[in-house]
């Protein structure tokens, strides 16, 4: 990970780290510096036509009104409404320019943010609540969005006026510059004091929000289980507190930038008031006309209404880098692993990605699988398996069985490779598999998981998530397994919306889909993990014929607790604390008389 | 529709009025401040260019200045505080109603929502209905002072001009009448896509093994590109509105200008006008022309503001179909008698259970089988009325459960779903969630009786191991028997397992059907299993086939009758027999 790590210390990092942040997010607006450039460019015309205005009208006093002369009246009132017209169409022109590339910019941000999760490590993944992510995909991003609306490209134009202005002040009267410059001091002493608190205030306000959601996620994903246990009222309190320390995070907040907006506003009077003191003393003393004097006071007013401006800005500006903080965290998340996630070796460049469909067509079909010395923890020093070793070749049926909480689940997510060994290899015919893409290896797996997921969308897409190759055989797969009797139940058949989580089909029936996606992705492997467990017995039967088809030719490995779902295996592995104790076939083990032995007795008791 | 929208609001903002009604009076003093400071400007100035004797020193009119503006500062502060801390806790206030309004919703309700959309209208919808009662209130209520203060004044030179002036203000009505209609409109499909983009996030999240397993990264990718590129749609008709809006507000401002310029000048030229009131009017007008642009953004504000707080509206108005009973029967302890009486139900138009007649004494212990989609989760979850219940059809200890307080009945179950939920808290707190102030021996206990314990053993931290969010450090089996002890540790008259050991071992399942057969007494228990041979405690089985009860007895009759449940009994034995082969 990068340097965005070192987060709290950039009370030492200041303007350094501010630059880089800043440095960083320009890279984003690159794309869209024409829409800059032209809104930059609107910025002078829509002063000139603002500024030109107020001449208009001292023409038409001066010249007409004041001389009494009607005539011409009306033209200068067309000039006048020229420009007006002028001033609301760039105006307009300004706005759509300055959002169309702040919308632009979010959307790239969301998409790269989007990507990237997409990649990261499942352990990451499993340690990193869900409504934080969504937090800084939306939120976090949408923050950028009030900068892009407070006009931030203004920021350069207010400069370049702050600028020109100092010059001409400076250009009229060097001593009452001088006195006026006197409390920018104070401006900048305040600014710089602000900005690490405002921008730690704007911290916490993100990572509260962030809380807050993850709490909120939980909650209501739990809804059932809190009413069912009757915690309404205790939750709500959790919830209350979270809420309130979100919302006390953001009250300094509000008077930070409340102080700096009055300081702007006070320093600024204050500075007429000494140009007054010290202006007037010099008019007494006959070394500064009385023109100069009005003509200077009103440069003062000038010079602070940029600054104004700014300071309006600066509050938004640290909350937009509070917001950009967090997502350039994120992104950076696993970045040096990067290549290894993405699988992407030296050793096989060719494959970059793994296509929509044909992809099988690249590769020949394995021989074998091995777990060599396989060692692996979720936590530091944990063991969940302990030197592994098991060997697959093609065309088998091994089964994995043993205590829960043995390391059954876990051997099936290595070769997926949601997790990566920490000693030992598993290789596929010799080679390791961390050497092998990552799309390319997942892509010859079939998994079904222990809790079957569902998207919303339609049955069809869930049996095929999109993938055209696997839609030929949504039909095919469904009736494979069983499915298609209960499908065609529903309304739409295959067609039939399927809402979060699946949460409009029973338990039995999103397994059957699970199962009809795996077969539908045709794969070369499949690895059933303690799929079968909450099936009824009939509808058992009818997956265990469509599997039994499927197996044909097709290494699987399967993580069963029912011993009776894989009597027919080829091979049964039993794990006892991480490590393969006994080995063979049903009748084998049954005859050794060891641990499988006893955990049948223990089954067919009756 | 904008007022209907805010009619919730209401409410909130009385509660808050105090703050308001100071920050308005403190906005008010600034800007009172603010035209202090010129007229001490225009003295001194004065002063300066006619010193007159015994005038003041120009180092008098600085002080006054300099005070003026540390007060006006100071003023500033307050109003902005007040006004923008009452924003806050408003949006804090409707945070908490929203959050309680959820935990009254049933499943139903939540079968239907998408947890992604609940958490966007919590962050990006109040974020709009704060800003309108933050930022918008304050600019309101200075533009109205502006605005008070310019025409008084305006009206004091000349009635006739300020008419002049107002000319073009109607036309500025028509177009924000046609506006806002817009603005509202694509300012809550904007809402949606954001809903959408979060929801997309959160599904992928949840579901991130299975886009891996089968390589779906790109394509999902493609797909949040597609909600991405509407949100940018409706985004950038938002932005042209609101381009269109506030340069509009200028050119109106602008246009009076002209009038006055015109219909004042010539005024002048006839001498009905004095030049100095003249100029003195203009200089009003142009002080209204921002506040006249602050008017469009207000605007915008208002419209975006409503459209957001509609989907609050939505979610702070929905009705539970499962409610607590307007006089809830008293009862003094619920002894777990259960009567199902010709209940029927059903769920989105599809029957789901049909002429359910059954009567389940205290202490029975019932077992219900069937095949997938036959109702068995379904009935369950009625029991503990997590679906809406028709009168007369379901009866707890022969009260209708209609009429029992929800409290007290689900006080009086444990329930353990199919789906083991946990919270990302620790172990302990996770089996103790139902019975605040649970010993630790008690604690232990369940988790004994759940046969958790030897695994919490194994833990790094025992019992105060955090498991991960939805309880992802935990294998499937632990997940469940956590589940079970957080059910048994309530103590519960009634007992209901869905499906409870489907991710144990053989092992642990005979252990905890051990330790359940001294835990039962005379407690109603009601198991869903898919395996015949977790219901051998059982003295009364029940099948289910398509919403119906098509068999019932104890076990050694169903096998008599010969149907469905004898089938699966005997096609259960075959297996034993081949695997014992």
């Amino acid at each position: 990970m990068t340097h965005f790590v070192g987060m709290h210390e950039d009370e030492v990092l200041g303007k350094a780290y501010d630059n880089r942040l800043l440095g960083r997010f320009i890279g984003y607006l690159r794309p869209y510096r024409w829409l800059a450039f032209w809104s930059l460019l609107l910025l002078p015309l829509i002063a000139a036509a603002r500024l030109a205005q107020p001449y208009i009208l001292k023409v038409a006093i001066d010249n007409h009104i004041v001389a009494g002369r009607m005539e011409g009246l009306p033209q200068l009132s067309g000039y006048f409404f020229s420009l007006i017209l002028a001033e609301a169409l760039l105006t307009y022109l300004e706005i759509y320019l300055l959002q169309l590339m702040g919308q632009k910019v979010m959307f790239d941000l969301r998409m790269e943010l989007f990507a990237h999760i997409q990649k990261l490590s499942t352990s990451y993944l499993d340690r990193t609540p869900v409504g934080g992510l969504v937090t800084r995909v939306t939120s976090d991003v949408e923050v950028l969005g009030e900068m892009f609306a407070a006009g931030i490209i203004s920021i350069v134009g207010d400069i370049l006026v702050l600028v020109g202005i100092v010059c001409v002040m400076l250009w009229m009267n060097v001593k009452l510059s001088l006195v006026t410059f006197a409390v920018l001091p104070v401006l900048v002493y305040i600014v710089f004091a602000f900005r690490s608190r405002m921008r730690k205030a704007f911290r916490e306000v993100r990572a509260r929000l962030s809380t807050l959601n993850s709490f909120l996620a939980e909650n209501i994903g739990g809804m059932a289980i809190v009413q069912l246990f009757n915690q309404q009222e205790k939750e709500r309190q959790r919830f209350r507190q979270l809420n309130a320390s979100y919302r006390d995070a953001n009250l300094p907040v509000i008077t930070w930038d409340a102080s700096l907006f009055a300081v702007v506003e006070t320093l600024s009077s204050v500075a007429i008031g000494l140009i007054i003191w010290y202006g007037g003393g010099e008019i007494v003393r006959g070394a500064l006309t009385f023109g100069a004097l009005v003509a200077f006071i009103q440069y003062i007013e000038k010079f602070f209404s940029p600054i104004r401006d700014l300071s309006a800005k600066y509050s938004i500006m640290q909350g937009a880098m509070a917001g950009l903080e967090r997502i350039f965290l994120l992104l950076d998340t696993e970045k040096n692993e990067d290549k290894r996630e993405s699988g992407q070796s030296p050793l096989n460049p060719p494959f970059a990605k793994g296509g929509e469909g044909g992809f099988k067509e690249n590769f020949a079909p394995f021989e074998t699988i091995e777990f060599r010395e396989v060692w692996f923890a979720y936590q530091n020093d944990e063991y969940v398996l302990k030197g592994f070793n098991l060997m697959l070749c093609r065309g088998e049926k091994v089964a994995l069985v043993g205590e829960t909480g043995g390391g059954k689940t876990t051997v099936t997510r290595l070769l997926s490779r949601f997790y990566d060994v920490q000693r030992g290899s598993i290789l596929l015919d010799g080679t390791d598999i961390r050497q092998i893409p990552l799309p390319l290896l997942r892509r010859r797996i079939g998994v079904v998981l222990q809790e079957p997921f569902l998207f919303t969308g339609t049955i069809e897409y869930n049996v095929c998530l999109g993938d055209e190759f696997a839609r030929q055989r949504v039909e095919q797969a469904a009736a494979i397994v069983g499915a298609d009797r209960f499908i065609r139940n529903q309304r739409n058949g295959f067609q039939e919306e399927v809402r979060e989580r699946g949460s409009n089909f029973s338990v039995g029936e999103r397994q059957l889909l699970s199962f009809a996606r795996a077969v539908a992705f045709n794969t070369e492997i499949l690895v059933l993990d303690e799929a079968t467990s909450s099936v009824d017995t009939a509808s058992e039967r009818l997956i265990q014929e469509g599997l039994r088809g499927l197996l044909a030719g097709r290494t699987s490995l399967v993580v069963a607790h029912r011993l009776s779902t894989i009597q027919d295996a080829d091979r049964i592995v039993v794990i006892h604390r991480g490590e393969k104790c006994e080995e063979g076939s049903h009748r084998e083990l049954m005859a050794k008389g060891g641990l499988y032995y006893k955990l049948y007795q223990l089954q067919f008791k009756d | 529709m904008t007022i209907r929208e805010y009619s919730n609001l209401y409410e909130y903002i009385r509660n808050c009025r105090t703050r308001y009604l100071l920050g308005s009076l403190f906005l008010l003093g600034a800007n009172g401040f603010a035209l202090l400071i010129p007229w001490l400007l225009k003295l001194a100035v004065e002063g300066l260019k006619n010193p007159a004797p015994g005038g003041h020193a120009p180092g008098y009119y600085a002080a006054w200045i300099i005070v003026a503006a540390l007060a006006h500062g100071l003023v500033r502060v307050y109003s902005r505080t007040f006004i923008l801390h009452a924003g806050r806790r408003i949006e804090y206030e409707i945070r908490e109603d929203l959050h309680a309004k959820l935990q009254s919703l049933d499943l139903p309700y939540f079968a239907m929502g998408r947890t992604g959309d609940i958490l966007s209208r919590f962050s990006n919808d109040l974020a709009n209905v704060r800003m309108l009662l933050g930022f918008g209130f304050l600019n309101i209520i200075n533009t109205a002072i502006i605005y008070l203060a310019a025409l008084s004044l305006m009206v004091r030179i000349s009635p006739a001009l300020t008419l002049y002036a107002a000319i073009p203000y109607p036309f500025m009505i028509l177009l924000v009448k046609r506006v806002s209609h817009s603005i509202f409109h694509n300012s809550k499909m904007a809402q949606e896509e954001l809903s959408r983009l979060s929801s997309q996030v959160e599904e992928n999240v949840s579901a991130a093994v299975v886009v891996k397993a089968y390589c779906r990264e790109d394509a999902q990718t493609e797909a949040f590109r597609g909600i991405g590129t509407s949100y940018l749609y409706y985004s950038m008709k938002m932005a042209n509105l609101r381009g269109i809006l506030i340069p509009f507000m200028a050119l109106v401002g602008g246009v009076g200008t002209m009038i006055v310029l015109l219909a004042g000048g010539s005024r002048v030229i006839t001498g009905e006008l004095t030049l100095g009131d003249f100029v003195a009017f203009n200089g009003y007008l142009v002080m209204l022309i921002w506040p006249t642009v602050v008017l469009g953004w207000i605007l915008n504000l208002l419209q975006r503001g409503a459209a957001s707080m509609a989907r609050l509206n939505a979610l702070l108005d929905a009705k539970a179909t499962v409610r607590e009973p307007s006089d809830p029967v008293k009862m003094e302890k619920i002894s777990g008698r259960i009567e199902f009486r010709n209940l029927s139900f059903s769920y989105n138009g599809t029957p789901l259970l049909q002429g359910i007649d059954l009567q389940i004494g205290i202490g029975t212990r019932v077992g219900i089988v069937g095949p997938v989609g036959s109702g068995k989760t379904t009935l369950v979850r009625l029991i503990a009325r997590l679906y809406p219940v028709g009168d007369g059809e379901l009866f707890i200890d022969g009260v209708d459960i209609n009429r029992i307080s929800l409290q007290k009945l689900r006080d009086a179950i444990g329930y353990v779903p199919q789906e083991s939920f946990l919270f990302s808290r620790t172990v302990a707190e996770n089996i103790a969630f139902g019975r605040a102030g649970a010993t630790l021996q008690e604690i232990e206990g369940a988790a004994r009786l759940a046969c958790l314990d030897g695994d919490v053993a194994g833990f790094p931290n025992g019992y105060k191991t955090v498991v991960g969010e939805r309880g992802v450090t935990l294998s499937g089996g632990q997940k469940q028997r956590t589940a079970i002890a957080r059910a048994l540790i309530k103590n519960p008259a009634i007992l209901i397992l869905d499906d409870p050991l489907s991710a144990v071992d053989a092992g642990t399942e005979e252990a905890i059907l051990q330790g359940f057969s001294r835990y039962y007494g005379d407690r109603t228990v009601v198991i869903v299993s898919h395996r015949i041979s977790a219901l051998r405690d059982c003295n009364l089985i029940v099948v289910l086939d398509e919403g119906r009860i098509s068999e019932r007895g104890t076990h050694l009759e169903l096998l008599e009758i010969g149907g469905l449940y004898a089938a699966m009994y005997r096609e259960q034995q075959l297996r034993e027999e081949i695997a014992g082969y």
